[in-house]
């Protein structure tokens, strides 16, 4: 702890550092890192703005908790794939009501050798429902392993190995060069 | 590795937001982490059991009017309306680099109070430095007959005893720093509740009637139970303790415990009878005293858990 000028003689209630006084330090070389991550995947800025800003005031609430993290670039991404998560969850919960079916279930021998273009995935991947978006932005953009997605999304292990199938599956039919293109 | 899709993959790129955003956005974590430790009530709503859920419209909560003191001894005065008054600290001080603290928050239920050391330069005086001050702060609390005295205890000048009144009970005190408080409960309510007292008709022999809430340090749990609970507290009779203001049962909180327990007060028809049922069944139990609010007795299970039975 740094000594703070006119510091109180002992007896007195000590001033302590604020919590979260280092996010503040590393604010300036993190934002760019979090606002970056988050603009690649969810591709608007304004959305990109509001997540960023809910991942710092997370970030603050969290550093001031009782068992506060050591803050760091790594963590605040970490906070931000929560907060686009969230953002998806959000989005889903919405549409939900004039939503049919996602698919159903798909062959979870899965194999397809196509080359793709990765902007043109990047698209595909943008007009997917918010839940498949979710899945595989977590398992191919950001490449986690499987338990880490479901750690991240909340689910099941069982269930987001379901859930990445059909995800699959429904950015297959998407995309242009894929076979049987069913949609 | 021959999953076509991890032609997805994509590394953290940074990108400079704009200018405007980062400087508005920096505002408002200045400003979050100025906002109370404890938000006065819990908002609610939580997004996700992954998730850290902030607000943005409620992490920096300001009432319309709140008061800005001048003190000639900042820190000190922090450390005192906390210790006196049952404030809760909002963030840290911020210190100037003349040492003089520029800017201090403490809360008091839902409002806030703010302060700073003197400023001379800007005509920010305290009381102490001015001969006087022109102004009161009043603080409404269920007891006010327990945070005065705990405020004269404290070195607080009782100008004013507590005494009933047409407008509600309530005394005044002069701070060490020259503050006037009008520490007062607003007409009509109940007596001070006390520890063991029904605090309401109709409890019966068996029912839990108080909780005592002990713990190693008071100030901390009172932040975390604000925090999650929204509890309020009002300044009990012993030091380091509290009630718990408006709960049922009602139930106090105690500092100075050596680790965190749990005590629950049961209410019974014969304390007496009790007393040697405890110790028949194989517990321990101290003689009954006699209380304001009936006879209670401590207690000890036969596996160790301390607990109390009073008769109103």
């Amino acid at each position: 702890m740094t000594e703070r000028p006119g510091a109180e003689p002992s007896g007195r209630p000590r001033v302590r550092p604020a919590p979260g006084l280092g996010l503040i330090e590393l604010y300036d070389a993190a934002l760019p890192q979090v606002y970056g991550y988050l603009l690649a995947r969810c591709g608007s800025a304004p959305l990109a703005e509001d997540l960023t800003a809910e991942t710092f005031l997370a970030a603050v609430a969290a550093c001031r908790s009782a068992d506060p993290p050591t803050p760091s670039t790594g963590w605040l991404i970490g906070v931000a794939r929560h907060k686009l998560v969230d953002h998806w969850r959000r989005a889903e919960r919405e549409r939900r009501g004039i939503r049919l079916l996602d698919g159903g279930p798909a062959d979870a021998h899965d194999p397809w050798d196509a080359e793709l273009n990765a902007l043109l995935a990047r698209d595909v991947l943008a007009a997917l429902g918010p839940h498949h978006r979710a899945a595989l932005t977590l398992r191919y953009m950001d490449g986690l392993p499987v338990p880490e997605v479901a750690a991240v999304l909340g689910r099941t292990l069982h269930a987001t190995e379901a859930l990445l199938v059909r995800a699959r599956a429904a950015f297959r039919r998407a995309y242009p060069a894929g076979e049987g293109r069913d949609d | 590795m021959t999953d076509p899709l991890d032609a997805l993959r994509t590394p953290v790129v940074p990108v400079e937001p704009d200018p405007a955003f980062r400087a508005e956005l920096r505002a408002r974590l200045h400003r979050a982490l100025l906002s109370p430790a404890t938000p006065p009530y819990p908002t609610g709503q939580k997004e996700s059991e992954m998730t850290t859920e902030v607000h943005p419209a409620t992490a920096s909560r300001i009432p319309t009017l709140t008061p800005y003191l001048a003190v000639d001894d900042a820190r000190r005065a922090l450390g005192w309306y906390v210790e006196a008054l049952g404030a809760i600290p909002r963030g840290e001080p911020i210190v100037m680099p003349d040492g003089r603290v520029g800017h201090a928050e403490l809360g008091f239920g839902e409002a806030i109070l703010m302060f700073a050391d003197e400023h001379a330069e800007l005509g920010l005086l305290s009381p102490r430095t001015r001969g006087g001050t022109s102004q009161s702060l009043r603080l409404e609390t269920p007891d006010p007959d327990a945070v005065v005295a705990r405020a004269v205890e404290h070195g607080a000048r009782l100008d004013r005893p507590v005494a009933d009144s047409p407008y509600g009970r309530g005394g005044v005190v002069t701070d060490p720093f020259g503050h006037r408080w009008m520490i007062s409960r607003e007409a009509p309510y109940g007596e001070p509740a006390e520890p063991g007292e029904p605090a309401e008709p109709g409890r019966a022999h068996g029912d839990v009637g108080y909780f005592t809430m002990r713990t190693p340090d008071d100030a901390a749990a009172r932040a975390f139970y604000g925090a999650v609970l929204g509890w309020r507290f009002t300044p009990g009779r012993v030091p380091r303790g509290w009630q718990v203001e408006g709960v049922t049962p009602m139930g106090g909180l105690a500092g100075g415990a050596e680790r965190p327990e749990v005590q629950l007060c049961y209410q019974v028809d014969d304390i007496d009878a009790a007393v040697s049922r405890v110790r028949a069944a194989g517990g321990q139990a101290e003689e009954p005293q006699a209380m304001r609010y009936g006879r209670i007795a401590e207690c000890v299970d036969d596996q160790g858990e301390r607990f109390q039975v009073f008769q109103p």
